[in-house]
C-alpha cells in the first residue's frame, strides 16, 4: 500500500469544505468510469476463491461435516467462527450510518456509504455460514416458522431461531437502508452519465427528481430507519452472543457476553473498513473527500472499541477468579496457558494490546501504520471467536476432552468466504458511488451571492 | 417530451439566497403549487416553504407496535398452544425467550413500511411532465412554478430579476 | 404373543413352557430363516411356521462357544435372523449374563471374513468345489494317509468331540485337543501338589478374601464370566450385614482383574510366587498345618519375600495375616498375563496356601475338571511329528495353531510340511489359508451340537437360523465320509439325529421326548456339581527358582490377553476392536504399556513407535504410557497382528508371540518374563485411545469411600470430610441459593394449558449405577452397540473423538503419584436423562424434548444437526453422525444382525442413549395386552440385562415399590454426577467402596 501521505489536508480540523457541489458530484461520478485492468484481475481472484469454497460446501454435501475437523466435544468450530466474525464486521457499517447519523457526526457522511455496503455483504456472507455448519444442510428451513401440515413449530426458546430472525431482520434492514441512501446519488449518476448507463441509472434511481416533496419525506424516513438501524446494531450481535451465552459451558455463559461481542463486532468491522477503505480511497482517488480526519475518527472508534475489549477479557478472568467456579477457572487457563494456548494470545495480543497504538495521533493519522493493525485486528477477532468455540474442548467431564483440529474443509470455507464477500464489495464499488454526494454536499454549502440588493441592481441594469 | 406536459415557467438558480427569495416572493403571492428541485436535503429551503412534517411517522408508528404484537403472538401460539413441549423443565411459555423475536418483528416490520411509505407518498404522487433539468442533481436549484399564458411573463421577469440565471417555460 | 414376549422378562416357569415349543422345531423354523445368497424374491409368509410371527421375536435357547466357558444363550431372532444373544438365566455358568465377546458372536455369524462354501487349493488362492467333491476328496485322503492322519481340534466337548474321536481313530489316527490358554501350569502344578491334572473351579461369590498372583479372573482366566458374577456378589456392598470381601492383586501389571482390586502390590515380575510362598508360611503357621508343609515353608519369610519380590515385609505381613484371618479365603494364580517360566511353582505355592488356608472344597472345588485342551506339549509334539513327515493328512477343526503357537515353536512350518490338509472351521484364517481343503462348518448358531464345559453342566446348541453361507455341519461331513470311507461310525441320517438320539438315551426316564424338549427349552443338562474331594498338599512341591532378570539394558516383556480379543479369536469382530480395552483405552490397534518413567529411558512419548527385538524376532508397536504398570516392564496385548482372519483383522498391529523364544518341546508357553532389546524408531503412529484427561480434577465425577465408612452409612461428602477433605461442594453456597426452588416453580407452571399434555400420571424412568460393583468390564457397552444399531466409526473416526458408543465406561486414574497408591475407578456414562435437560430448550427444532415419562427424546428425522444440543450437555453423551457411518459399518451380510425396532440413523444427525425405549415401550404394550400395570422389572436396558455384576438397576421411579426408588430414595452412597449444576439427571450413581482401612485411605488419598 505504500506510504500514502494525506494529499489536501483540510485547513480546519473537520470535513472538507474546499470543493464545490459540480467537484463533488465530478469527483464521485469519475469512480465508476472504466476501471483499470488490475481491477477485474482482483475480482477474478475472488470469484476464485469463492469457487473454493462452492467446492468445499458441494464435498461436505456428499460426504458429511465429518471432513472438517471437529473433534467431539467440540461440536461447533471454524464455521461458527467465520459466521461470528463476519456478523461483527457487519456491525461498525450499522454503526457509523446510523447511530452517527443520530449524534450528526461529520466524518460520517464520506465514509458511510462504503462501511454499509461492507455491511450488507458480510451479513450475506455470514448468513451462509449457519447453513453451512449443520448436519442436514439440505432441510434448514426448518427452522423457519412456516405453516406445515405436521404442525411442526420451530423452538424459540432456543437462541438458534432467534438467530434466524435476528440475522435476517439485520440483513432485510440493513439492505433496504443502503439502497435507500443510494436513491440520489444514483439519480445524480443518471444525470451525468450517458447511452445505456443512463437508462438502468435511470431505472435505478425510481425516478427521483431531488424535488421537495421527495425531500420532505425522504429525510424523515431517513431518519426512522437510522433510529431502527441503532437498536438493531445492539442486539443483533448480542442475540449472537447468546448463542453461546445461553449455554451453560464455561467460558461461554457469561452475563457479559452481549456487551463484550457488540464491542468486539464494531472493533472489528471498524478494523475491516481500514483495511477496505485506505487502499479504496487511493485506488478511486477520493483523496480529497477522504481525509486525515476521517480516518483520524475510525481510529479513534477502534482504540474505544479495542479498550472495551481489553475490558471485556480482563474482566472474564477476573470473574473466573472471583466465582471460585472450578470449571470457569480451568476453562480460562487453558485458554492462554493448555494446549490451544497460540489461539489464546493471538487473540490477547491483537485486540487488547495492539489496539492501544492508537492512543498515538501520529499512528492514528499514518495510513500505512493504521493499514497494517487493520489487518491485526481482522487476524484477532477472528481467533476471538475461535478461542471461545474451543472453551467445547474443556468443559465438565474432562474424560470428554480433546482438541479442535482444522482440515482443508475448515480453511476452504473461510476462503470461499473470503471470495465470495470481495467479490460482492468490489463490484459494488465501482459500479455504484461509495461516497454519498447528497450527504457531503450537505456540508458543502451552496454559494450564497451575498446582499439582495445587488440583485435588485444587476436587475435594474437589464 | 412525449407525454403532455404541465404548463409553466423553470427558474434555474446557482445561488440560494435568490432560490430562498423566489419562493418567498411567489409564497407572498399565494402560491402553494410551487416545485422546488435540489441535490441535496435542505433546511433552507423547507423553511422557506413551509411544509408540514412529513406523515410517514404515523405509518412507523403502527407498522412498530404491529411486529412487536405479531413477534409475541407468533411465540406464544406456536410454542405455547398449538405444540406445547416441554423442554428443559421450563414452562411452555417463557416470556423472557419471547422478548427477541418481539423485538425482531417490530424493527423489520417497521422499517419495511416506513420505505413502502416513502414511495407512497413522494414517488407514486409525483406529477409527470413538469420540466425538470439534470443540472438539478448537481450544482443547480430549480423552481417550477404552475403557469400559463400571460401569467409566465410575470412569473419569468420576477425570476430573472432575483437571480435566475436561465428560465425555460412550457 | 403374550408368552412371546415373557421371555424379555416373564418368569422362568412360562419360559420354559414356550422354549420347549421352540426347541423342538427348531429345524423347522430353520427353514424359514433367510441367508444372503438366496433372498432372490420378497415372498410373504403364505402360512405361519408355528414359531414366526412377522415382527414379534422369537427366542431360542443355545450355548456360546466364543471361550471354553460354555455360557448358556438366549437367542433373539426376527424373521428369522438371530439380531441378539442374551445369557440364559437358567444356567448355572453364566445365569443370564453375557460377556462382550459372547455378545460379539453374532458378528461372528454375519462375518464377511467366513469362508463360504467348500473350497480346494488351487495354486495361490482356492476354487469352489461341491460338497459332493469335498466329501470325497476327504474320504480318500484319509484312507490313503493309512494312520498317518492327525486332527487338531479347538472344538469343546461334547458329542461331537466323540465323533472326531471315533472317526480319527477309524483312520488310525488321534485328536489332539487345542486351546492356545489352557493354564497347563495350573494343572501341572496341581499334579505335583495333589495329584490331580485338573483346573478347579473358583467359587469368588463364597470368598470374603481374594488373593490373586497375577490370575486375570475378570478377564481370561478360567471362567471369566462366572467369576466376575461370583465376584460382584462378594466384593460389591450391599449391607452393612453382608459386608464385602477384600481383593488384592499381586503383580507387576494393574489388568482389570487388578484395577479392581482393593490393594495392588507390583512385584518384580516372576516374583509372585516368593510372596505366595511367604503368605503361605505365615498362613501354615498361624492355621498349624502339618509338619511336612511348615518345615518346607519354614525358609520362606516375610523379609526374604520382600527382597525378592521388591514389596515391603510389611505389606507382604499384612496381606499375609489377613488371609490368614479370614473366614473364607481364596487365592489364585496361572493367568495368561502372569505364564512366567517359573509359572508352575507360583501355582504350586498357591495350591499349597489354598490347602493350609483351607479353602479347598470350599473356595476351590476340585472334581468338575474345567480342562479344555491338551496342553501346549501335546500339540508341539504334533508339530514335531509333522516337522518329521510324520503326518500324511492333517485335520484342523475350529483352531488356528498357526496363529496362535509362537513363531520359535515352529509349529507353521512343520504343519506346511503335512502333504494334506484339511480345515474345518468357519472364518479363512491363518491356518484355513495353509489348508489345501476347506470344508466350513456352521457357525455355532446354525447347527446342532452340544457343549459340556465341565462335569455336570451339558450346554446344547440349536439352529437359530437357516445358515448365512453355503456351509455344512462338521459332524455331518464325518459321517458322510466315513460313511464313503467304510468306517465304523455311530449309524445316523445326520449329526443331528445322532446328537438327539444320544441326548434321548443320556436323558432316559419314561419320555425321553419330552425330556429332550425340555432340555432344548432349558439350553442344557446342568447336574448339581460334584462334590470335591478331600486333598492333602504335598511338601515336595514347593519350590521357588528366582525369576530371570532382565539382562542389561533390556527389559522384560509381558505378554497379556485382551479381555475382548482373548486368543486373537476376537479381532474379526468391529464391536470387540472399538471397544475400548478396558484399563488402557486403546481400540482397533495394540500399543506397548509402558511405564512414564521406563519410557523416559529410551525418550518415547506415546504414539512413537519402538522396536521390541528378542533372538526369536522382533516386532514394532506404538507407546503408550501406562501409569499402571511396574517400571522397567513392558506390556503387549495378544491377539494382534494377523496375517489373515478378514479384513478388520488383517495387519492389524503386531503378534506379540513373534518375540517369545519357546522351546519346541516347552510344557507351556511363558507368555510374560521374555527379557528384550528396546530400540526406539523413527515412526509414529496416533493413538485410538478414547480417553481425552484421566484425572478428574476434584470434580466429584467417580466418588468412592472405605468399607468402614459405607457400612457406617456415611454420605459420599461425610466420607469425603471425615477423610480429611476439606469441602465437598463445588458451588458457593450463593449458587446453590440461586438455584434453590428455580426447578420447584417451573415445575407448577409447566402443567399449563388445555392441550398440556404434560399433567397428569406418568412413569418416570430412572436408573442406578452401582460403582462398587461394577468392574469396568465393557460388556454393557457392546450389548448397546448390538440392541441400538451403533455403528462402528473405524480408527480414522476414533482418533477424532468421534466413536458412537452411546454408553461409555470412563476410567479415572486416583493418586499414582507423591506416594499415593495408584487406583482406577470405572463409571459408565450413559445420557442422564435430566429433567432439566440443558440439550432441550437450546434445540431450534425441537428435536431433543421431553417426554411424559421423563425421557429425554431425540426425534431423529426431525434433527437438522445444528449440535448444539452436545455442545450443551455438560454430560457429554450425545453423539453425532458426522459421516454417513450407516453406509459402512454393516458390510454384507452385517446388515442381517440389525436390531428392526430401532432406526439406523443416518448422515448429520444427533442420537444417543434413549434408556432402550423400544424395550420400555414393548413391555408398556404387553403389559396393556394382558391388561396389567407395569411392574417393577418388566423394562430391562440392554446394558442391564448383559452386566455381569448386575451393577445397573433400570425402573419406574414414580413406583414406589420399583427397586430404583427405593435405591435413590434410601442408598447412603447415591450421588448424581455434576449434581452442582442443577439439571436433575435421572441416573444415580452409587460410590464405589474400596475394602481398606480408612486411615490409609487418608494418606493414600482416595476420594
Amino acid at each position: 500500500m505504500g506510504t500514502a501521505v494525506i494529499t489536501q489536508a483540510s485547513p480546519k480540523y473537520g470535513p472538507p469544505t474546499d470543493q464545490t457541489h459540480a467537484e463533488i458530484t465530478r469527483d464521485v461520478v469519475a469512480t465508476l468510469d472504466t476501471a483499470p485492468r488490475g481491477y477485474y484481475y482482483l475480482i477474478f481472484a475472488c470469484v476464485g476463491c469463492f469457487l473454493v469454497g462452492v467446492a468445499t460446501f458441494i464435498a461436505l454435501l456428499k460426504e458429511g461435516l465429518g471432513l472438517a475437523g471437529y473433534q467431539p466435544p467440540i461440536m461447533w468450530s471454524v464455521y461458527i467462527t467465520n459466521f461470528v466474525f463476519w456478523v461483527g464486521i457487519g456491525h461498525a457499517g450499522t454503526l457509523i450510518s446510523a447511530i452517527l447519523f443520530l449524534f450528526r457526526a461529520p466524518w460520517r457522511t464520506a465514509v458511510y456509504r462504503s462501511t454499509e455496503a461492507m455491511t450488507v455483504f458480510a451479513v450475506m456472507t455470514a448468513a451462509l455460514f449457519p447453513i453451512i455448519h449443520i448436519g442436514r444442510q439440505w432441510i434448514f428451513y426448518w427452522l423457519l416458522p412456516y405453516p406445515n401440515q405436521r404442525y411442526l413449530w420451530p423452538n424459540f426458546k432456543s437462541p438458534l431461531a432467534w438467530d434466524v430472525f435476528a440475522i435476517s431482520t439485520y440483513f432485510t434492514v440493513s439492505t433496504t437502508f443502503l439502497i435507500y441512501g443510494l436513491v440520489p446519488d444514483v439519480a445524480a449518476v443518471r444525470d451525468k452519465v450517458t447511452g445505456w448507463r443512463k437508462f438502468v441509472y435511470g431505472k435505478l434511481s425510481l425516478g427521483w427528481q431531488g424535488t421537495n416533496t421527495q425531500w420532505r419525506h425522504y429525510s424523515r424516513a431517513y431518519l426512522y430507519l437510522a433510529a431502527f438501524c441503532t437498536p438493531l446494531v445492539l442486539s443483533v450481535h448480542s442475540v449472537v452472543s447468546w448463542d453461546f451465552a445461553a449455554s451453560l459451558i464455561p467460558g461461554w455463559h457469561g452475563t457479559i457476553f452481549a456487551p463484550y461481542f457488540v464491542a468486539g463486532a464494531i472493533y472489528s468491522g471498524v478494523g475491516m473498513v481500514l483495511t477496505l477503505l485506505i487502499p479504496l480511497r487511493k485506488h478511486l482517488k477520493l483523496e480529497r473527500m477522504l481525509t486525515e480526519y476521517h480516518f483520524d475518527n475510525l481510529a479513534k472508534l477502534t482504540l474505544l472499541t479495542g479498550t472495551i475489549l481489553f475490558y471485556a477479557y480482563g474482566m472474564e478472568y477476573f470473574v473466573a477468579w472471583y466465582s471460585a467456579n472450578t470449571f470457569e477457572q480451568t476453562t480460562f487457563w487453558r485458554r492462554l496457558f493448555g494446549p490451544a494456548w497460540w489461539a489464546g494470545w493471538s487473540m490477547v495480543i491483537p485486540n487488547a494490546f495492539l489496539s492501544q497504538l492508537l492512543w498515538f495521533r501520529k499512528i492514528r493519522t499514518n495510513l500505512t501504520a493504521l493499514w497494517v493493525i487493520s489487518i491485526f485486528i481482522n487476524v484477532g477477532m477472528w481467533f476471538e471467536r475461535y478461542v471461545i468455540a474451543n472453551a467445547l474442548g474443556n468443559d465438565y467431564i474432562p474424560w470428554a476432552w480433546d482438541q479442535m483440529n482444522p482440515t482443508w474443509a475448515d480453511w476452504g470455507m473461510l476462503v470461499g468466504s473470503f471470495g465470495w464477500f470481495g467479490m460482492w464489495f468490489f463490484l459494488f464499488s465501482r459500479s455504484f458511488p461509495v461516497v454519498a454526494i447528497q450527504e457531503i454536499k450537505e456540508f458543502v454549502p451552496m454559494p450564497m451571492r451575498g446582499k439582495r440588493a445587488g440583485a435588485k441592481a444587476a436587475a435594474g441594469a437589464h | 417530451m412525449a407525454e403532455r406536459m404541465v404548463p409553466g415557467v423553470l427558474g434555474h438558480y446557482e445561488h440560494m439566497d435568490a432560490a430562498l427569495e423566489t419562493i418567498e416572493a411567489f409564497r407572498t403571492q399565494g402560491r402553494k403549487d410551487l416545485v422546488v428541485y435540489v441535490s441535496h436535503p435542505n433546511h433552507e429551503i423547507e423553511h422557506a416553504l413551509h411544509e408540514p412534517i412529513s406523515p410517514v411517522r404515523r405509518v412507523t408508528l403502527v407498522a412498530g407496535l404491529t411486529g412487536t404484537t405479531a413477534g409475541f403472538s407468533l411465540a406464544i401460539y406456536t410454542n405455547g398452544l398449538d405444540w406445547p413441549l416441554l423442554v428443559g423443565g421450563k414452562a411452555p411459555i417463557s416470556p423472557q425467550a419471547f422478548v427477541v423475536l418481539g423485538f425482531e418483528l417490530t424493527v423489520l416490520i417497521g422499517a419495511l413500511s416506513t420505505v413502502f411509505a416513502v414511495i407512497a407518498f413522494s414517488f407514486l404522487q409525483h406529477r409527470k411532465g413538469v420540466l425538470y433539468d439534470e443540472r438539478f442533481t448537481d450544482d443547480r436549484i430549480g423552481i417550477f412554478v404552475p403557469s400559463a399564458g400571460a401569467e409566465q411573463d410575470k412569473v419569468a421577469s420576477l425570476m430573472t430579476e432575483i437571480g435566475a440565471v436561465e428560465v425555460t417555460r412550457a | 404373543m403374550a408368552e412371546n414376549t415373557t421371555m424379555t422378562t416373564g418368569t422362568g416357569l412360562d419360559r420354559r413352557k414356550f422354549l420347549t415349543v421352540l426347541g423342538a422345531t427348531g429345524a423347522g423354523a430353520a427353514l424359514t430363516g433367510c441367508s444372503t445368497d438366496r433372498v432372490a424374491k420378497l415372498i410373504p409368509y403364505g402360512t405361519q411356521t408355528e414359531d414366526q410371527v412377522p415382527g414379534i421375536p422369537t427366542w431360542y435357547a443355545s450355548t456360546c462357544t466364543e471361550c471354553s466357558a460354555g455360557c448358556g444363550l438366549h437367542v433373539k431372532t426376527r424373521e428369522g435372523r438371530a439380531i441378539k444373544l442374551e445369557g440364559n438365566p437358567d444356567h448355572p455358568v453364566n445365569a443370564g449374563k453375557l460377556c462382550h465377546r459372547g455378545q460379539a458372536g453374532l458378528q461372528g455369524l454375519y462375518n464377511p471374513a467366513r469362508i463360504k462354501g467348500p473350497m480346494k487349493k488351487s495354486g495361490a488362492g482356492f476354487a469352489e468345489i461341491t460338497w459332493d467333491e469335498g466329501i470325497k476328496l476327504l474320504a480318500d485322503q484319509v484312507k490313503a494317509a493309512g494312520g498317518a492322519f492327525a486332527v487338531v481340534s479347538g472344538g469343546p466337548r461334547g458329542t461331537f468331540e466323540q465323533l472326531l474321536r471315533a472317526f480319527a481313530q477309524q483312520a488310525g489316527g488321534s485328536v489332539t485337543k487345542y486351546e492356545p490358554f489352557d493354564h497347563e501350569p495350573v494343572r501341572l502344578a496341581h499334579q505335583a501338589v495333589f495329584g490331580r491334572d485338573e483346573v478347579p473351579v473358583v467359587d469368588f461369590a463364597k470368598a470374603n478374601y481374594i488373593l490373586s498372583f497375577g490370575a486375570d479372573f475378570l478377564e481370561t482366566w478360567g471362567s471369566p464370566l462366572e467369576q466376575q458374577r461370583g465376584f460382584a456378589a462378594s466384593h460389591g456392598f450391599d449391607d452393612a450385614a453382608k459386608g464385602m470381601a477384600k481383593h488384592v492383586y499381586v503383580g507387576p501389571r494393574l489388568s482389570l482383574t487388578a484395577a479392581n482390586a482393593d490393594e495392588w502390590l507390583s512385584t518384580t515380575p516372576g516374583a509372585e510366587a516368593a510372596v505366595a510362598l511367604a503368605v503361605a508360611r505365615h498362613v501354615a503357621e498361624a492355621k498349624g498345618a502339618d509338619a511336612g508343609i511348615r518345615s518346607a515353608l519354614a525358609t520362606y519369610t516375610a523379609e526374604w519375600a520382600a527382597k525378592e519380590s521388591g514389596l515391603t515385609a510389611k505389606q507382604v505381613d499384612e496381606v499375609a495375616e489377613g488371609f490368614a484371618k479370614a473366614k473364607a479365603p481364596v487365592a489364585v494364580a496361572g493367568g495368561i498375563g502372569a505364564q512366567y517360566a517359573n509359572a508352575v511353582e507360583l501355582c504350586s505355592a498357591v495350591a499349597v496356601l489354598n490347602a493350609v488356608a483351607g479353602a479347598i472344597g470350599t473356595t476351590v472345588r476340585f472334581g468338575q475338571d474345567a480342562v479344555q485342551g491338551d496342553g501346549a506339549a501335546a500339540i508341539l509334539a504334533l508339530g514335531a511329528k509333522m516337522a518329521s513327515g510324520g503326518v500324511k493328512v492333517a485335520l484342523v477343526h475350529e483352531a488356528n495353531p498357526v496363529y496362535a503357537l509362537p513363531k520359535s515353536t515352529g509349529f507353521a512350518a512343520a504343519f506346511a510340511k503335512v502333504p494334506f490338509k484339511v480345515y474345518t472351521g468357519q472364518f479363512m484364517d491363518e491356518t484355513a489359508a495353509a489348508c489345501d481343503l476347506l470344508l466350513p462348518n456352521h457357525h455355532a448358531l446354525e447347527r446342532w451340537d452340544d457343549v459340556e464345559p465341565r462335569a455336570g453342566v451339558q450346554g446344547l446348541l440349536q439352529p437359530v437360523m437357516e445358515p448365512v453361507f453355503k456351509t455344512r455341519h462338521t459332524g455331518d461331513v464325518l459321517l458322510a465320509a466315513g460313511k464313503a470311507a467304510g468306517y465304523a461310525l455311530p449309524d445316523a441320517a445326520d449329526f443331528h439325529a445322532h446328537l438327539e438320539k444320544t441326548w434321548k438315551a443320556r436323558l432316559g426316564g419314561g419320555d425321553p421326548e419330552g425330556a429332550w424338549r425340555e432340555a432344548l427349552a432349558k439350553g442344557g443338562r446342568y447336574a448339581a456339581a460334584p462334590a470335591s474331594p478331600a486333598l492333602r498338599a504335598n511338601p515336595a512341591a514347593i519350590k521357588y527358582t528366582a525369576p530371570a532378570k532382565a539382562a542389561e539394558g533390556e527389559y522384560v516383556l509381558l505378554a497379556t490377553p485382551s479381555s475382548l480379543l482373548h486368543d486373537g479369536r476376537g479381532t474379526n469382530k468391529p464391536w470387540l476392536l472399538e471397544n475400548p480395552d478396558p484399563v488402557t483405552k486403546m481400540t482397533w490397534r495394540p500399543a506397548i504399556e509402558v511405564h512414564p518413567d521406563t519410557a523416559k529411558l529410551f525418550d518415547a512419548r506415546n504414539g512413537e513407535i519402538i522396536r521390541v527385538e528378542t533372538a526369536a524376532g522382533a516386532i514394532e508397536a506404538p507407546v503408550v504410557l501406562y501409569p499402571g504398570i511396574a517400571p522397567g516392564v513392558l506390556s503387549m496385548p495378544l491377539g494382534w497382528g494377523h496375517t489373515a482372519y478378514g479384513e478388520f483383522a488383517k495387519d492389524r498391529g503386531a503378534n506379540a508371540t513373534d518375540v517369545l523364544a519357546v522351546a519346541k518341546d516347552a510344557k507351556f508357553v511363558a507368555y510374560a518374563g521374555q527379557s528384550v532389546k528396546v530400540i526406539k524408531t523413527r515412526g509414529y503412529q496416533k493413538l485410538a485411545r478414547t480417553e481425552g484427561t484421566p484425572r478428574q480434577l476434584g470434580r466429584h465425577i467417580a466418588e468412592a469411600m472405605p468399607a468402614a465408612h459405607a457400612a457406617k452409612g456415611l454420605s459420599v461428602k461425610e466420607s469425603y470430610l471425615e477423610l480429611g477433605g476439606h469441602t465437598h461442594d463445588i458451588n458457593p453456597e450463593w449458587e446453590d441459593k440461586a438455584i434453590e426452588g428455580w426447578y420447584e416453580t417451573q415445575k407448577e407452571m409447566r402443567v399449563y394449558g388445555e392441550g398440556n399434555n404434560y399433567a397428569g400420571e406418568h412413569p418416570a424412568w430412572g436408573m442406578a449405577v452401582d460403582l462398587s460393583k461394577c468392574t469396568g468390564c465393557s460388556s454393557c457397552v457392546t450389548a448397546c452397540y448390538a440392541e441400538n444399531n451403533l455403528p462402528w466409526v473405524g480408527e480414522e473416526q476414533v482418533l477424532r473423538g468421534r466413536e458412537m458408543s452411546w454408553m461409555r465406561i470412563e476410567r479415572y486414574w486416583e493418586g499414582g503419584e507423591g506416594g499415593k497408591a495408584l487406583e482406577a475407578r470405572f463409571v459408565p456414562v450413559m445420557c442422564q436423562h435430566c429433567e432439566n435437560a440443558p440439550c432441550e430448550p437450546v434445540c431450534p427444532v425441537y428435536a431433543a424434548y421431553h417426554t411424559t415419562d421423563g425421557l429425554n427424546g431425540q426425534v431423529y428425522n426431525r434433527c437438522v444437526g445444528t449440535r448444539y444440543c452436545s455442545n450443551n450437555c455438560p454430560y457429554k453423551v450425545r453423539y453425532f453422525n458426522w459421516r454417513a457411518y450407516n453406509r459402512w459399518a454393516w458390510p454384507e451380510p452385517m446388515q442381517l444382525q440389525l436390531n428392526p425396532e430401532v432406526t439406523v440413523r443416518g448422515r448429520g444427525v444427533m442420537e444417543k442413549c434413549t434408556f432402550c425405549i423400544q424395550r420400555i415401550r414393548q413391555a408398556q404394550h404387553d403389559a396393556r395386552l394382558e391388561d396389567r400395570k407395569l411392574k417393577d422389572g418388566d423394562v430391562v436396558t440392554a446394558c442391564a440385562q448383559a452386566c455381569p455384576a448386575d451393577a445397573i438397576v433400570f425402573g419406574d421411579m414414580n413406583d414406589p415399590e420399583s427397586r430404583v426408588r427405593k435405591i435413590k430414595a434410601t442408598n447412603a452412597r447415591r450421588y448424581h454426577i455434576l449434581e452442582e449444576i442443577n439439571v436433575k439427571p435421572a441416573v444415580t450413581y452409587l460410590a464405589k467402596v474400596v475394602n481398606v482401612d480408612p486411615a490409609h485411605l487418608a494418606e493414600g488419598g482416595h476420594a
